[in-house]
């Protein structure tokens, strides 16, 4: 596991350092620890692909792909300025196994609940690349109309209720999801996502001690990147294992390696079983890291993978968690099993990036929305009066 | 038809709404749905629809109430958040943020049939401000994305709450005790009170008054002190204050070219102010005047209490002061 930024802001408490070795202590602890496979170890992996579907193992292989590519295509269209993007845009590059090992274990129909660096949570549950792309374009083509933005992003019909701007709804509506879900006996499951900064606010407890009392079939997912903005985790909150505020709850809580999938498809799975077949929540946290700023582009490069040079962690940090880098580990573990060739594996990468690039062009191929549309979708139906002069 | 409780009119509403939709939800914290009609016939909407659809046990927590309802609704689930009176605006930045954005932020996408019912407070001296303030609407109403209904009798009650559960969008009713003090007979079959649509309660010639909720059951209480000063007035009450039904007010206006607004909310920023630039605006040269609740909160002691409150023999007062 890499080492914590021993040079960066005075420590309080538990130092970077120690967080980081519980974080592979608990994931392993956690982990259905299997034989051969896992033996492969000095690679970084917790556990192994036992029990793992072959098709499943490669969805969430093009799944981080699809979902990284597009970020970092992304943030080289913005570097690049000639498409003049502006707006919010929260990186999730280095959680994306924090997504798909939980979207693995989701059905189609069941609900997620997002934050503001929801990029790869709306990707994995299916999202449409193209129309991502344009709503970040703020073109009329995109989820949101170009009325959202990539804080926004919404796609009801495959039960995203949305990327949110403000920190901590998501636990309400994931437990208010559940809720119906239990109302209607569905069988569907609600998965709230937030990071370790979501956990400082009165919502989060509220949401997740609802779910508690009213047993609701709903999963708590914090990823815990170590920083709530630019503030290290430890200095926002008492607890640094964030799983343990599940015990006061008297919920099932689990840590997991947020830099492996195949980990936090096993705990992610134990929690939608627990939610389907029991209705009972359950906290999961990802210990993992985000490569990038907390918001926009400082300390990005053309064709450099993260952001350096930021006054609150240090580079070498940030390096020793890249080399813990979830995809390429997948990619070792698929090889090394025989389900991928080198070959093959190259083939997906391929076809992702060319998918991206599409989406990307459909965005800028797509027309901005009708300055006009502002008095539109206040209500259902009709647009609302101008105001005396405007609009 | 008989004169019934506005709690029991309204309860009737959602009887119907819930027998009508099998998966209509309520979340709320301590007024259990119980309520006893005037023949002594008992609605309890919990023995009823059981503990998940009405959770008769649960917490003091209004931002769950309405954000978990929030969830629900989402899901395409119509739910009910019930909020009592001193914590109006516990939930106010869900309802700025969230539940009256999240529509117009996804392009149209999110449906909210969610209906927020305030148990709004009596101006009750003895209390003091948390618990006796009122005129929390004007603050929601100044929120894009809600509509906001006062009703000032029972029979308004049932309807409007009636018309916010066949909403896709969310509906704040404020439900004042004070308009028991106002009793209408109320049927027993469900029926609509359409939002944004204003009831003329008199015609007249000489000016103005309009005033909903709590304001209205005072105006109504002016009407003989009125008659008798030989004052024709023309009594509105919106029911609605977002969208506002300013049309028949600027109407009215135009004819009596006066217009007073009685309102039991605070006097800044409040409905009163709005009403009045609407119609300042669509009326020139017309004359205005309000009777608010002044920039303060309701003082527990009585005596100082009833100075502060637009009650019927203050509306008479003003009218006077207009017409003369």
């Amino acid at each position: 596991m890499p080492e914590f930024n021993e040079t960066g802001p005075e420590k309080k408490g538990v130092s970077r350092r120690s967080f980081l070795q519980f974080a592979g202590v608990a994931a392993t602890a956690t982990a259905v620890v299997s034989s051969a496979r896992v033996a492969m170890a000095g690679n970084g992996w917790t556990i192994g692909l036992e029990g793992v579907p072959d098709e499943r193992a490669l969805w969430m292989y093009r799944t981080m792909l699809r979902s990284r590519w597009w970020e970092e295509e992304m943030k080289e269209a913005f570097l690049a300025g000639k498409d003049g993007l502006y707006g919010a845009f929260h990186i999730s590059i280095g959680e994306e196994a924090c997504s798909a090992g939980v979207m693995a274990a989701l059905n189609e129909d069941d609900y997620i609940a997002s934050n503001h660096r929801g990029h790869s949570h709306l990707i994995a549950k299916g999202g449409d690349l193209s129309k991502m792309s344009a709503e970040l374009f703020f073109k009329d083509s995109g989820y949101n109309k170009g009325f959202g933005g990539s804080m926004h992003i919404t796609d009801v019909s495959k039960g995203i209720l949305g990327m949110n701007g403000i920190i901590g709804p998501q636990y309400l509506f994931a437990a208010g999801a559940a809720y119906s879900a239990k109302v209607r006996g569905t069988k569907q499951v609600a998965v709230a996502f937030g990071g370790d900064g979501s956990v400082n606010n009165g919502w989060y407890y509220s949401g997740l001690r609802n779910a508690a009392l009213y047993k609701l079939p709903m999963i708590a997912v914090v990823e815990n990147n170590g920083y709530q903005m630019s503030m290290p985790q430890q200095r926002t909150n008492n607890l640094i294992n964030l799983h343990q505020f599940g015990a006061g709850l008297d919920i099932a809580h689990e840590s997991v390696n947020g830099m492996d999938v195949m980990a936090v498809y096993a705990v992610a799975k134990r929690a939608v079983e627990r939610a389907r077949n029991e209705s009972l929540p359950t906290l999961i946290e990802a210990k993992t890291y985000r490569y990038y700023d907390h918001s926009g582009l400082a300390g990005a490069k053309p064709g450099v993978m993260g952001a350096f040079g930021l006054p609150y962690r240090s580079d070498a940090e940030v390096r020793a968690w890249i080399a813990e880098d979830p995809i390429p580990k997948l990619r070792r573990q698929l090889v090394a099993n025989s389900i991928l060739t080198e070959e093959k594996a190259d083939e997906i990468e391929a076809e992702v990036r060319k998918e991206v690039t599409e989406s990307i062009e459909f965005a800028r191929s797509s027309a901005a929305p009708d300055a006009q549309a502002g008095l539109q979708h206040v209500f259902a139906g009709s647009s609302v009066s101008p105001s005396q002069f405007i609009a | 038809m008989v004169n019934k409780p506005s709690n029991f009119a309204m309860l009737e509403a959602l009887q119907h709404g819930m027998r009508n939709d099998p998966h209509m939800t309520m979340l709320y914290e301590y007024q259990r749905p119980v309520a006893a009609g005037p023949l002594g016939n008992v609605i309890d909407l919990y023995k009823e629809f059981g503990d998940l659809r009405i959770p008769d046990w649960g917490p003091i927590d209004e931002e769950w109430h309405v954000g978990g309802a929030a969830g629900i609704a989402m899901t395409g689930v119509r739910a009910i958040a019930r909020v009592p009176s001193m914590c109006v605006t516990r939930c106010f930045e869900l309802v700025f943020n969230q539940v009256g954005k999240l529509r117009h932020m996804t392009g149209g996408q999110v449906n909210m049939p969610l209906v927020i019912w305030q148990d709004a407070a009596g101006r009750n001296p003895g209390m003091a401000g948390q618990h006796a303030d009122a005129g929390q609407e004007a603050l929601y109403a100044s929120i894009p994305g809600i509509k906001v209904v006062v009703p000032s009798n029972p029979y308004d009650a049932k309807g409007l709450l009636a018309a916010a559960l066949q909403e896709n969008d969310p509906v704040i009713i404020f439900h004042y005790p004070a308009i028991d003090g106002n009793p209408t007979d109320v049927p027993d079959d469900n029926y609509v009170v359409p939002i944004g649509e204003a009831a003329i309660r008199q015609e007249g010639t000489d000016l103005t008054i309009v005033g909903y909720g709590p304001a209205a059951v005072e105006i109504k209480r002016a009407l003989p002190g009125l008659e008798e000063a030989g004052i024709s007035a023309e009594v509105i009450d919106p029911r609605t204050v977002k969208p506002m039904p300013i049309d028949p007010i600027i109407e009215s206006v135009r004819k009596t070219n006066r217009l007073l607004v009685v309102d039991h909310g605070h006097e800044t920023l409040g409905s009163a102010a709005e009403i009045i630039a609407r119609v300042a605006i669509a009326v020139p040269g017309a004359i205005f005047a309000r009777s608010t609740i002044p920039y303060a909160p309701p003082p527990g002691a009585r005596e100082i209490f009833a100075r502060m409150t637009p009650v019927a023999p203050k509306v008479v007062e003003a009218a006077k002061h207009m017409v003369a």
